[in-house]
Parts: C-alpha cells; sequence; structure tokens
C-alpha cells in the first residue's frame, strides 16, 4: 500500500535541487528530515562547472576578463578587477592613483549592487512573494545605471585593462554619484525598519544556522558571514590595497553568528561603501587620466613568476595564485569565496527544521557559478 | 428597473420552492445553482486577474498588460493553456486518491452555499444549525489536502501533509471557539438568524479580539501567506501541488479563489452584518463587504514573510487559543450575564 510506504520510510530523504526554486541555482542538497527536523545533510555541487580555471589557461591575459565576470553575476566588476590586478601583480605595473580611485569607487558600488540583491534574495527565500526583492532591485539597478555610465555596458562590464580602466569617468559622474547615495542612505533604514519591525522576519532569522567564531575560523569562511560570527576580517583593512588606506571606515562586526547578524553585517557595510564612495569621490584627484594600457598580444616580460592577489569581494576574501607565462597564464587557481562559505552549510543546517534550510541559504549569499566554477 | 425584475424572479423561484411541487422544485434549484456558477466564475475569474495587479503595482511592476484591455483576459489565455497542456499523473501515484483529491475539495467549497446566504431572499436552504454545519464543512479541507498530498508519492507532497495535519491542531480549535461565542452573542446558530442579531451593532465591534483570532485563522484556512505553509513555494516546490499538472492545476487556482471567497462570505456575516446596509440590495453589500475582506487578504500577501510550522503551532496553542477563550469569557460576562 502506498500510505504504509510513507509510514517506514522515517527519516525521509529528500532531494532539495538541483532543480529547486530557491537554491540559487544548481545546488543540490541531500537532506534526511525526521518530520521536519534536519537529521543530515549533504551538499552535491559541481552542476554548473565549467572550468574556468582551464579556460583561463588557454587566453591571452586580456582574453579572460569575460569569462571571470561570469563566475560571480552579482559582482562582475569585482572578479574583473581581482584578475587583472593579478595579471598587473605578475608584471609588476603600478596604478596611477586616478586609475586606484576610480577602481575603488567603482567596486564600492559594486558592492553595494551586491549586497542590495542579497537582501532581496533573503526575503524571497524565507517566503515573501518577491516584495522586497522587487524593491532592492530596483535600488540595484540604479546603482546598475550609474555603472552603465561609468562603464558603457549594464551587467557585464569588462571595464579593467592592465594599468587602469577602459574608459575614465564620464563628465557628471560624481554629480549622479552623489545624488544616487543620498537617495540610497534613504533607503536604508527604510528597508531596515521594513524587515527588522516585522516579528515574523526577525523569527525566521533569529538564532538561525548559527555558527561560532572557531568554528567560523576553522571552517575557513570569509566575507559578512564570517564578520557576522564576531571575527574583525577584511582584507580591505587587513591588507589593504589601491586606496582604502587613505579612507575612514570601519570593519562591520557582530557577534552572534546567526542569519540575522549576517543580514545586518551586510546592512551596515551598505552604509560602509556609501560613506567610503563619497570620501573617495572628495579625494579623487581631478586632473590625469585612468585608462590603462591597450590589449597587446604580447605583454611586457613577465618579473613575478608567482603571486597571489587577494581582495575583498562582497561575499568574501577570493584569491588569485597565479603562475604567468609572458603570453597567457601557466595556471591560475581561484579561491572562490562561496565555496569556501558554502562547506558551513552542513555545520549550520543540522538540527534545524526544513524551512530553515532557505533562510541559511539566502543568508549566505550563494553564487552557485562561483562556487562549481 | 433591473433590481425590481431580478426581485421579481426570485419571488417566483421562492413560490416555486414553497409549492411542494418536485419539478418546480428542481427547476428553481437549478436556477440558483446558475446564480451561484455565475458569482463564482465571476469572482474567481476577477480576483485571479485583481491579485496579479494588485501584487504588481505594491511591487513596482506592470502585472499583465498584454491580452486584453489592462491583461484582463490574461487568466483566460492562462486557463486555456493549462487546459490544452498535457495531464501528467506520476507513477507513484494512487490513482484513485490523485483523481479524486481536488474535485472533492472543490465539491466541498461549493457546498457552503446550501447554507451561506446571500441575501434574505437568496439561500438554498434555511438550516437552524447552519453554523454548525459550515465548520464541519470547513474541517473537512485539511482532511482532503491530506489525502491528495499523500497521494501524489512526492516527498514534498509529504511533508505538505505532516504539515497540514500539525497546522490544523493549531488553528481550529480556536476557529471553533469564536464561532461559539458568536452562536453565543447571537443566541442563535442560524446563519440568518447572527445577521439579524447584528441590527443593533457588527460583532466586530462588540468583540474585537474575537474578530482578529477568527481573520488569522481564516488565513491559515485559506492556506494565505504569512501562513501559506502547505504550497511554500520557495520550501517545497508547490508543496501538495507539485505533483499536479495542467487541468487538475488550473482547477487548484480555480479552488484557491473559491475559498478566499467563501472565507470571506464567512466573515462578512459572521463580523461585519452579512447584507444588511442602506439603499443598496442586500447581495450587494454583501458581496462589497466580501471583496474589502478579499482584498485585505490580498494585500497581507505582499507583505509578510512566510512563518515557520512549527511556530504556527506555538502561536495557536500561546496566542490564538488563549485570546479566543479570552474573548468567549468577555462576551459571556459583558453581553449575557
Amino acid at each position: 500500500m502506498h500510505l504504509m510506504r510513507v509510514v517506514i520510510d522515517v527519516p525521509v530523504r529528500i532531494n532539495v535541487g538541483p532543480i529547486h526554486p530557491s537554491t540559487h541555482g544548481v545546488l543540490r542538497l541531500v537532506v534526511d528530515v525526521e518530520g521536519d527536523k534536519i537529521e543530515n545533510m549533504e551538499a552535491h555541487i559541481g552542476f554548473l562547472h565549467r572550468g574556468v580555471e582551464k579556460l583561463l589557461e588557454n587566453r591571452m591575459y586580456m582574453q579572460a576578463c569575460p569569462h571571470m565576470e561570469k563566475l560571480d553575476y552579482f559582482a562582475p566588476m569585482s572578479y574583473d578587477e581581482l584578475y587583472v590586478a593579478a595579471v598587473e601583480q605578475a608584471y609588476g605595473i603600478e596604478l596611477k592613483e586616478k586609475a586606484m580611485y576610480v577602481r575603488t569607487i567603482l567596486l564600492e558600488l559594486q558592492r553595494i549592487a551586491s549586497h542590495l540583491a542579497s537582501i532581496g534574495f533573503l526575503c524571497n527565500d524565507i517566503g515573501q512573494l518577491f516584495t522586497a526583492f522587487m524593491w532592492s532591485f530596483k535600488d540595484r539597478d540604479m546603482v546598475l545605471k550609474l555603472l552603465e555610465a561609468a562603464t558603457g555596458t549594464r551587467m557585464f562590464y569588462v571595464n579593467m585593462r592592465i594599468g587602469g580602466l577602459v574608459r575614465d569617468l564620464p563628465p557628471g559622474f560624481e554629480d549622479s554619484a552623489i545624488e544616487l547615495l543620498d537617495y540610497l542612505s534613504k533607503r536604508i533604514p527604510a528597508y531596515e525598519k521594513y524587515l527588522e519591525k516585522n516579528p515574523v522576519f526577525m523569527e525566521r532569522n533569529k538564532g538561525i544556522g548559527v555558527i561560532s567564531r572557531d568554528e567560523a575560523k576553522n571552517l575557513g569562511i570569509t566575507g559578512p558571514v564570517l564578520r557576522g560570527s564576531g571575527v574583525s576580517y577584511d582584507i580591505r583593512k587587513n591588507k589593504p590595497y589601491y586606496v582604502y588606506e587613505k579612507l575612514n571606515f570601519r570593519i562591520q562586526v557582530r557577534n552572534e553568528g546567526d542569519n540575522f547578524a549576517r543580514y545586518k553585517v551586510r546592512m551596515l557595510e551598505l552604509r560602509e561603501s556609501i560613506r567610503i564612495v563619497r570620501e573617495a569621490l572628495k579625494k579623487m584627484p581631478p586632473e590625469g587620466s585612468a585608462v590603462g594600457m591597450p590589449i597587446r598580444l604580447i605583454g611586457p616580460p613577465v618579473k613575478n613568476k608567482i603571486t597571489i592577489t587577494e581582495r575583498e569581494l562582497p561575499r568574501g576574501e577570493c584569491m588569485i595564485y597565479l603562475v604567468a607565462d609572458p603570453q597567457r597564464p601557466y595556471r591560475a587557481y581561484i579561491r572562490s569565496a562561496n565555496f569556501i562559505n558554502l562547506s558551513a552549510i552542513e555545520e549550520m543546517c543540522k538540527g534545524q527544521r526544513f524551512a530553515d534550510i532557505f533562510s541559511i541559504i539566502g543568508g549566505l549569499d550563494m553564487v552557485m557559478a562561483d562556487v562549481d566554477k | 428597473m433591473l433590481i425590481s425584475s431580478s426581485y421579481s424572479l426570485i419571488s417566483t423561484f421562492n413560490s416555486w420552492l414553497s409549492s411542494g411541487n418536485i419539478l418546480l422544485n428542481i427547476l428553481a434549484l437549478i436556477a440558483y445553482g446558475i446564480f451561484i456558477s455565475i458569482i463564482l466564475s465571476v469572482y474567481d475569474y476577477l480576483f485571479g486577474w485583481a491579485e496579479r495587479k494588485i501584487i504588481a503595482k505594491v511591487q513596482l511592476r506592470h502585472g499583465p498588460t498584454y491580452v486584453g484591455k489592462f491583461g484582463i483576459l490574461q487568466n483566460l489565455a492562462d486557463v486555456i493553456k493549462l487546459l490544452a497542456k498535457e495531464h501528467i499523473v506520476p507513477d507513484t501515484a494512487d490513482k484513485f486518491l490523485y483523481a479524486i483529491g481536488l474535485p472533492a475539495m472543490m465539491a466541498i467549497s461549493v457546498l457552503l452555499v446550501l447554507v451561506l446566504p446571500f441575501s434574505p431572499y437568496l439561500q438554498a436552504t434555511n438550516l437552524a444549525l447552519g453554523l454548525l454545519f459550515v465548520l464541519v464543512l470547513l474541517s473537512f479541507m485539511p482532511l482532503f489536502i491530506f489525502v491528495s498530498a499523500y497521494s501524489t508519492g512526492n516527498k514534498f507532497a509529504d511533508i505538505s501533509a505532516q504539515r497540514s495535519v500539525l497546522m490544523m491542531l493549531s488553528y481550529e480549535l480556536p476557529m471553533l471557539i469564536v464561532l461559539a461565542s458568536v452562536a453565543l452573542l447571537s443566541k442563535s446558530f442560524n446563519i440568518a438568524g447572527i445577521i439579524s442579531a447584528q441590527s443593533t451593532g457588527w460583532f466586530v465591534w462588540l468583540m474585537p479580539i474575537g474578530f482578529i483570532v477568527f481573520f488569522v485563522a481564516m488565513l491559515a484556512e485559506l492556506e494565505r501567506p504569512p501562513f501559506d505553509f502547505l504550497e511554500a513555494d520557495s520550501e517545497l516546490i508547490a508543496g501538495w501541488l507539485t505533483d499536479y499538472s495542467a487541468p487538475y492545476y488550473a482547477l487548484s487556482l480555480f479552488l484557491d479563489y473559491t475559498r478566499m471567497l467563501f472565507g470571506s462570505l464567512i466573515m462578512a456575516i459572521l463580523f461585519f452584518g452579512g447584507w444588511s446596509g442602506p439603499f443598496l440590495p442586500p447581495i450587494i453589500w454583501l458581496l462589497i463587504k466580501a471583496v474589502i475582506i478579499s482584498l485585505f487578504i490580498i494585500i497581507i500577501r505582499t507583505t509578510l514573510v512566510r512563518m515557520r510550522i512549527d511556530r504556527m503551532l506555538k502561536f495557536g496553542w500561546v496566542w490564538m487559543l488563549p485570546l479566543s477563550l479570552v474573548n468567549l469569557i468577555i462576551t459571556y460576562m459583558v453581553f449575557i450575564h
């Protein structure tokens, strides 16, 4: 009898994904549930593997940028910049000051766009019918429009060149940027009011998916997830690059280690990013050009054969280990923050309720393209 | 002119009903059935469209715009598409239960028409214990959700079925107690009696706590957010509806709005004075009240996050049950004693 079968199979093993509305792409979770409680869980990845590292080995240095951007489609420019910075380090090229400021501004705007999207996704995953999602995506879109004005495309920018950028900031960029930042600094408290005064939102996030300080360190978690667990670690402060040293901002840390702490860290980082962009716009030298070198097929001689470049991306610390040949990378290893952060999901989900899996995925802010590479 | 002619039509049918002639009785019931079908289809269709439009407005989108003026024919196009698609019955399904689950739920929803009157002259029966009949029909719903969910043999549907039992435990009892206090206050189990008892003041003013508890329980009964655990789209894909395709899925959508109509009608009758109101004919008043309540339910859907099922159980027993008891005691002490 059919009904009998259901009674006997306890715990029930369920495949969540790879085709599921809220696994942020193609994550497959094999979950053993007893009633509504998660007994055991196993994450399976690799459905979106494209072999980006191998692709990089078969391309000239500057042909690889579009591939890097597709790793994290919510912060493409950050990945682009990480790769170009790695190549610059291999060639030993120093940036002009103007180019450093422009890159900092664009990267922080990209971080704002990415964090806004993540807040929308979190609300969506815990079962709100796309309202916060649509609102935050509207605000993200305004940031994307500004980036479009600066780079020429809306999403996949390919705007970095060795030694600078493809083009200077357009005239009038500063005014429209400040206008946007004013608007966003009004919107962010509105989001907080809307979400944090909602008891159901708090209930679904407080105390869910707790990961302690030590566990987070042991697992190698980075980014807002790590800072939500009370570790004050941010590459922008700890190993500063570009002009972050000259700018005044703080690392935002929360000690709870739960889903709400991760959300809150992102909210606070949005404010910090707005501060950084404002200050960088003020301090940016008015003269000079930010344009980098034109693309050449045969590069200058490689100065540093083996380099490691680290950057603080919106989802955490990413790293490229680059073994350089004159024309193309001999080997490029990418440490993606998402992949490492995902390794904590089994730890976080054990003992939680079935519905909490999705708030935890939302809190981790997964991008599966980045995990599977 | 229209109103007076419809009144004469209704009185003709009523005279047929009371004539004792079986043939005329059947004719009158068929006419009433056609009338109910028209109201149901128009309401379901318009709310299917209005819900999409309202949610779109809240979410800064446009909603359907292409098919017909303001996209009003979009749902018709969707239903035609669903009916034209292949109906897939999963191998794991218990074929009989799978086939009867949704139609049975639809039938039970429509059976509510038997006791819910649209106006003093427009009702199928005038049961003395109409309120109890409503309660019985409402408590059949989770049972059939359970049956349909298990019949598909899908594991997400299995979880949904388990949840439906938990949910029934959490909201059914407070709902029953609020209904008891309504009966206590009106000194009647008859629906018409309850409405006439509200001629001095709507029950929503006399027992606001009771109304709030009943409204929350009704949201849970209708599987509306924040209590849409059974269909939880971001968790269970579509819950008990995961393996229902094509025509059955269209039926489930139809069922959803039908249940919302009857939920709103019950609330309008029990708490907002039913058909009473000046100038307009009674049926218009009742429908206006029901539509406003339905719109409120839709707006709640756009803003609230889904609760967790275990919290719902706690919420039901820690808040709703004591509050409904408090409501019953206050009703007894203030208005009866």
